[in-house]
């Protein structure tokens, strides 16, 4: 004799665990893998104006010569190479798309910069001149620093056009955020009203960080090095789903800020030398955000 | 001409098909359980359930739910073992109350599995995640035991609805009996 009711059972528990999984994979689309980002297709309406920090490398039509240019606000760096210790070190200005570099050995190098190419002339190196073309190179760099009232301190990591932010105050208030870099513009957005609307000024950037509906701070921040970064957990403490994060400051400053469900408390001293933290008696690890990281669930 | 062979074959166990492909299947699904939860990559946060003031806590109480309920199962299912003569809608309550529990639980475990996986870190998690895989193996082998329960020995029921309890109870004291008591009763 077989019975029904017993596999009626098992097949609704199945069904509702289904139903359960399924609505959890839709729901919380957790930290995607950050899909491998595709060069970036600007080839739009060209920019009338260079980016005020942008690095770009490239080479001679003939590709006898290797350039590096680093834009920095009005200033232009240069680096070329041709082997053989050959290498020179120019330096110039920009005038709108148009700079023109100098050094004090005679090659010069002049040039335009169109969307994320640049195409020139290195005009008296080796005996010779070289056109060359270069394209913008993916940089990562690290920004931080707090609200004017230091209300917030925030960690803003640019992975190319990409950007991921932290926001917190250390204690209850804290932001996930997400964006782009166009140009020298930044604007990262996150859940709850959370955004944060900047511009690269030379070395600094300048904005308004929301932190939630109806929070809004000015702030500055400027270009910073490691340790300077944001900085994620994600861990179980005794079960509790936890998320931890982190705007460290150059000079080792951190402020940051746990939150479990619905419960916020601050951060543990996150340790810099190897990214780690002790949390209820259990060591765990932190990792660098960087701009291309998922930090706000799409 | 030649003979029939004759070989005397011990005899066959009237019980060991059905009970086998029960366990069996049992011990399957516990396996694939802790697999899963072991290599799934955690995500650390999953579905909240409302009115909770966390995960955390909505889970704890649906596992206490599930716990009463499987008290009454423990009381219904003795009485159905030993007297033949049980009042028939105690079999009816038993059915239900472990059907009302069992469905309890399936939130909290999807929860377990998607957000936490099979944790390591202390031997309350490491208790806890190995209850976990064995009360649900012990109630797929329950259950499919149940489909051919003429064709099983008579301790099985009472077996396998005894791990499925006990392993019940074990999750419940390393989760929601330990959240109670270290970071309060409330909802």
């Amino acid at each position: 004799m077989t019975r029904l009711g017993p596999l009626i059972t098992l097949g609704s528990v199945l069904v509702l665990a289904v139903v359960f999984l399924l609505a959890n994979t839709q729901a919380g689309k957790p930290t995607a893998v950050a899909s491998a980002t595709t060069a970036p297709a600007t080839t739009g309406p060209t920019a009338t104006s260079a980016p005020l920090h942008a690095l770009y490398a490239g080479r001679s039509s003939g590709d006898q010569v290797t350039v590096a240019i680093a834009v920095n606000g009005h200033k232009v760096a240069a680096d070329l190479n041709a082997g053989q210790a050959s290498e020179v070190s120019l330096q110039g200005s920009v005038n709108g798309s148009e700079f023109t570099l100098t050094s004090q050995s005679g090659p010069g190098l002049t040039g335009s910069i169109s969307g994320q190419d640049m195409f020139g002339t290195i005009t008296g190196f080796l005996g010779q001149s070289f056109p060359f073309s270069a394209a913008q190179a993916v940089v990562q760099a690290v920004y931080t620093g707090r609200s004017s009232g230091n209300q917030v301190t925030l960690a803003v990591d640019t992975d190319g056009d990409k950007a991921a932010a932290y926001i917190c105050n250390g204690k209850t208030i804290e932001a996930w955020l997400q964006g782009s870099v166009n140009g020298n513009q930044v604007s990262l957005t996150g859940d709850k009203g959370a955004s944060l609307t900047g511009s690269l000024s030379g070395l600094d950037m300048f904005g308004t960080v929301t932190a939630s509906a109806g929070l809004s701070f000015p702030f500055s921040a400027e270009l910073s090095p490691r340790p300077a970064g944001v900085y994620q957990a994600r861990i179980a403490v005794n079960g509790l789903a936890t998320r931890i994060g982190w705007a460290v400051l150059p000079d080792g400053t951190q402020l940051g800020v746990a939150v479990a469900g619905t419960t916020k408390y601050p951060a543990p001293l996150l340790d810099l030398s190897n990214n780690s933290f002790t949390l209820d008696g259990a060591s765990f690890t932190a990792a660098p955000v960087a701009g291309k990281d998922t930090v706000v669930s799409p | 001409m030649t003979s029939e062979p004759v070989t005397a074959y011990p005899a066959r166990d009237q019980y060991a098909r059905p009970l086998l492909v029960a366990l069996l299947t049992g011990c399957g699904f516990a396996l694939v359980l802790g697999l899963y939860a072991k290599l799934h990559h955690p995500t650390k946060y999953a579905l909240d359930v409302a009115g909770f003031s966390s995960p955390l806590y909505a889970k704890a109480w649906l596992t206490t739910i599930a716990v009463v309920f499987a008290v009454v199962q423990l009381i219904t299912g003795a009485r159905i073992t030993r007297q033949a003569a049980a009042p028939a809608w105690m079999a009816t309550v038993h059915r239900w109350s472990g059907r009302i529990a069992i469905l309890l639980t399936v939130p909290v475990i999807i929860h377990c599995i998607y957000a936490l996986g099979f944790g390591t870190y202390s031997a309350r998690v490491i208790a806890h995640s190995v209850l976990g895989c064995v009360f649900y193996g012990a109630f797929v082998a329950k259950m499919l035991s149940l489909v051919r329960r003429d064709a099983m020995p008579k301790w099985v029921l009472p077996v396998l609805g005894g791990v499925v309890f006990v392993s019940l109870i074990g999750l419940w004291a390393t989760s929601a009996l330990w959240l109670f008591a270290t970071k309060g009763v409330h909802s």
